[in-house]
């Protein structure tokens, strides 16, 4: 078509647009006289303008219609790792997806004889030798701090022109396929949190800011339970160059999101007002990103779903989240009130650090455990005395479930203000039956886990986990026992300890006795690389000791003894060995009044000892006590 | 700036001398605009589907904002930018094509037409090399047209952008959007002029 022709063209198809659709048929055979050709060309043109209008024809842009083609490119480019196939010391077992940058594979570590998760960073991201060296900073910063809910990271690698990232095997699902899954309890939703939270605070307190907490980023462990934070520093990887002087420039950077709308990247659901507008964050946009993500966890749903990222940074810049109150979930005030400080617009508004946030979930967290236990205590009394009660189903509403956003009525916000009634009957009810209570505990303590536990009555149960050595290399699979044996040397042994009640785990080692007849101790549990340093234990909550290694036996015979206390109130004095607890002391109690303290305190509490009941099925034995203390001494005999 | 590596301060000076009429500085921008593209576009294909995906645009200004001195920003380096940043999405989407049209028949792509297209519509690809050699045939009959289209489909600008990236009236921007996608909806219908 030649030019000249082109531009008589446009030049009517564009008058006859301006105008009526049935006027323009008119219109064009005016202006095209007796040109029949033009006039053919003019409406077909004004014909292809309706039907690519109808087919919606490049409505969406270009990368939308090739999306599936990059996608699959990918997968081509994925398929280069295949299963045995070897990258550097690692043995490729088989994919496990596609996470934050990069695919991840399940590989098995040739050196070590330990699975792994590898993770290929794509080329052109390991190529940017600046973003990643900041990345890779941070990213082993958060892994060295040996929080136990930081994914520990093995090592950053090259093989030919393949970049990877090694780092532990976290056997589970993330918190996104738990949520497609099922909603998620409120006890749970709390344990999540908090465990997150004690990741940020750890984190946190190096100066590390994660900057993209989302549930695709928060793992959870199939056999424990236990969150694991993933992508720590990866954020370092898709933000400005930390020198553009922009970045402390406010002016400059409101400026230029006010000119450029949407000049931010990520999951704009998650982010915090601050990070939306491009503005500089610190550790107060993870606190926001968690308040959202537990908003999630509750609400089965986000609380800002604007359906643009346009109209999602607005409502997270400006609106106010509903509160599950006003949405028919039932929550305890307190989770409302955490949410809402969590979820203030003004960073100053906010909780200021992610202690103060992990100190009012963790005393949540402890009310709602005792709340259920009173409650599964009375229930059961209840159950044999009178029927399920309605107090006891009030509390359970309150206490353990949350309803969907289209909560039915009879859980409607006015029954929870029936709730301290009830909790006070139900606490009475409790103390007038806990006698009884007692003396089925001390008669069911040879069957296992007796199905009544009263508030303070302790159970506790543990097993050990063993592995063999020969050679000095590991000898098949680590495996499970009950109990305790006689280990032979060479041996390396973990305790694993989980109790249905919340409480205060304390585990020392006994060393020998000195002249004067007192003993040495060794702090075990808790330890600065387990559980946050903390004695505090989840209902269900799982430890392993010791948290990063194992018991290893010499040569010589002997027994270690181990002292297990389990307690419904933190206990003073062990609170105070716990400052022994770290690397410069090796755990030893190097204070010798506060020895004799504990030593006194073992004694006096270590009678009269708990019933013992082993399960070979369950493999694990189960210790009950009738006391608010639970105190016994664990003897590791070994040849 | 006073980063030694200084890549923002390198690309904005590229961008001004390529506004400046350098020709070269466009073949030295074009592999650094590229590699930050391409890992978005990744990142993008990436999102998964109940996340709020980012426009297009989005992503190009994320990548202006990461990429150039943010203290010298001008009208005229956006604008540049924009321009750059489209031509390269085009020619990552295009190659993205390509490759899959190859590997898919072992060679060259088949002609399809729209209705063809319909049928086969997890086949994007196809129709994209086919809307790129369109697009070059408007772009010999009408250029500005032609970088409407490039601008808009390819780099996700909306019609406010293009208007002030090629400094004409937004309602001259949106006829000749109309008349270009009017004209390649007719030439990939098989329909030759």
């Amino acid at each position: 078509m030649q030019p000249e022709r082109w531009r008589q063209i446009s030049g009517i198809f564009k008058s006859a647009l301006a105008l009526e659709p049935e006027e323009r048929g008119a219109f064009v055979a005016a202006q095209c006289g007796p040109d029949e050709a033009l006039r053919r060309d003019v409406e077909r043109l004004i014909s292809s303008y309706s039907q690519a209008d109808q087919d919606n024809f490049m409505d969406e842009p270009a990368v939308a219609a090739v999306a599936p083609l990059l996608n699959s490119d990918d997968d081509i480019s994925k398929d280069r790792l295949a299963s045995g196939q070897q990258v550097s010391h690692y043995r490729i077992l088989r994919k496990l997806g596609a996470g934050g940058m990069g695919e991840v594979y399940l590989a098995e570590d040739t050196q070590l004889d330990r699975t792994v998760a590898l993770k290929i960073l794509p080329a052109d991201v390991a190529a940017d030798k600046r973003r990643m060296q900041r990345f890779k900073q941070e990213a082993k910063l958060a892994s060295s701090l040996n929080q136990p809910n930081i994914l520990t990271i093995f090592e950053f690698g090259e093989a030919g022109s393949l970049h990877f990232i090694a780092s532990e095997y976290v056997d589970g699902a993330t918190l996104r396929d738990q949520l497609r899954l099922k909603p998620i309890k409120l006890a749970e939703v709390i344990e999540i949190g908090t465990q997150v939270v004690a990741a940020l605070d750890a984190a946190h307190e190096a100066k590390i800011v994660h900057r993209d907490i989302k549930p695709e980023n928060i793992m959870l462990r199939r056999r424990d339970g236990v969150v694991k934070v993933l992508d720590f520093g990866l954020a370092k990887l898709s933000e400005p160059p930390a020198s553009a002087g922009g970045h402390s420039d406010t002016e400059a950077n409101t400026e230029l999101l006010r000119t450029t709308p949407g000049t931010v990247m990520g999951t704009v659901s998650y982010m915090s007002p601050e990070q939306a507008q491009g503005l500089r964050v610190d550790e107060r946009t993870d606190l926001w990103s968690t308040g959202i993500v537990i908003y999630e966890m509750v609400a089965g749903r986000l609380p800002f779903a604007g359906t643009t990222s346009s109209h999602l940074i607005v409502e997270i810049l400006e609106k106010e989240p509903a509160l599950f109150g006003e949405t028919g979930i039932v929550v305890p005030p307190e989770l409302e009130r955490i949410v809402a400080k969590s979820l203030a617009k003004n960073p100053d508004e906010r909780y200021q650090t992610a202690k103060d946030l992990l100190i009012d979930l963790r005393n949540l967290k402890r009310r709602i455990d005792l709340d259920a236990e009173i409650k599964r205590s009375v229930s059961t009394h209840l159950g044999t005395a009178t029927t399920d009660g309605p107090a006891a189903r009030d509390l359970d509403t309150a206490a353990t479930q949350h309803s969907t956003p289209n909560g039915s009525a009879d859980r409607g916000p006015t029954r929870s203000k029936l709730l301290p009634i009830a909790a006070l009957l139900v606490v009475l009810i409790a103390a007038l039956l806990a006698l009884t209570s007692w003396s089925r505990i001390r008669r069911g303590a040879g069957s296992p886990a007796p199905a009544v536990i009263v508030p303070s009555a302790r159970q506790l149960s543990y097993w050990m986990t063993v592995q063999k050595y020969r050679a000095g290399r590991p000898f098949a699979a680590p495996f499970r026992l009950a109990g305790e044996i006689n280990f032979e040397p060479n041996y390396q042994v973990k305790l694993n300890i989980t109790s249905p009640q919340a409480g205060y785990l304390y585990i020392l080692n006994e060393g020998p006795r000195d002249a004067a007849g007192s003993s040495s101790f060794v702090v075990l549990f808790p330890s600065p690389t387990a559980n946050d340093g903390l004695a505090y234990l989840g209902e269900n909550q799982r430890v392993e000791i010791p948290p990063q290694s194992w018991f290893q036996f010499d040569a010589e015979e002997g027994t270690e003894k181990l002292w297990l206390v389990f307690s419904a109130e933190a206990v003073a004095e062990l609170e105070q060995v716990k400052q022994f607890a770290n690397p410069k002391d090796r755990g030893q109690v190097k204070d010798a009044e506060l020895q004799m303290r504990v030593q006194d305190f073992l004694l006096a509490h270590a009678k009269p000892a708990p019933a013992l009941s082993r399960d070979d099925e369950l493999k694990q034995t189960t210790l009950s006590s009738p006391n608010a203390v639970l105190v016994y001494s664990l003897k590791l005999e070994h040849h | 700036m006073t980063d030694p590596a200084g890549a923002p301060h390198e690309i904005t000076q590229l961008l001004a001398e390529w506004g400046n009429g350098n020709q070269t500085a466009l073949d030295k921008l074009y592999p650094l605009v590229y590699a930050e593209l391409h890992r978005m576009a990744r990142h993008y294909m990436k999102r998964e589907r109940q996340d709020h995906t980012l426009q297009t645009t989005a992503l190009i200004n994320e990548a202006y904002v990461r990429m150039v001195d943010q203290k010298n920003v001008h009208w005229a380096n956006r604008a540049h930018f924009f321009a750059i940043s489209a031509q390269i999405m085009r020619r990552i989407l295009i190659d993205h094509a390509r490759r899959n049209a190859y590997a898919k028949r072992g060679g060259a792509a088949q002609q399809v037409s729209l209705d063809e297209a319909a049928v086969v519509a997890e086949d994007g690809g196809s129709l994209l090399l086919l809307l790129d050699e369109a697009l070059q045939r408007l772009a010999k009959l009408d250029p500005r047209r032609s970088q409407i289209v490039e601008l808009r489909y390819f780099g996700g600008l909306n019609n406010q952008e293009i208007s002030g990236v090629l400094k004409v009236s937004e309602n001259t921007v949106t006829r000749d959007w109309n008349m270009a996608r009017a004209w390649l909806y007719q030439e990939l219908s098989g329909g030759a002029a």
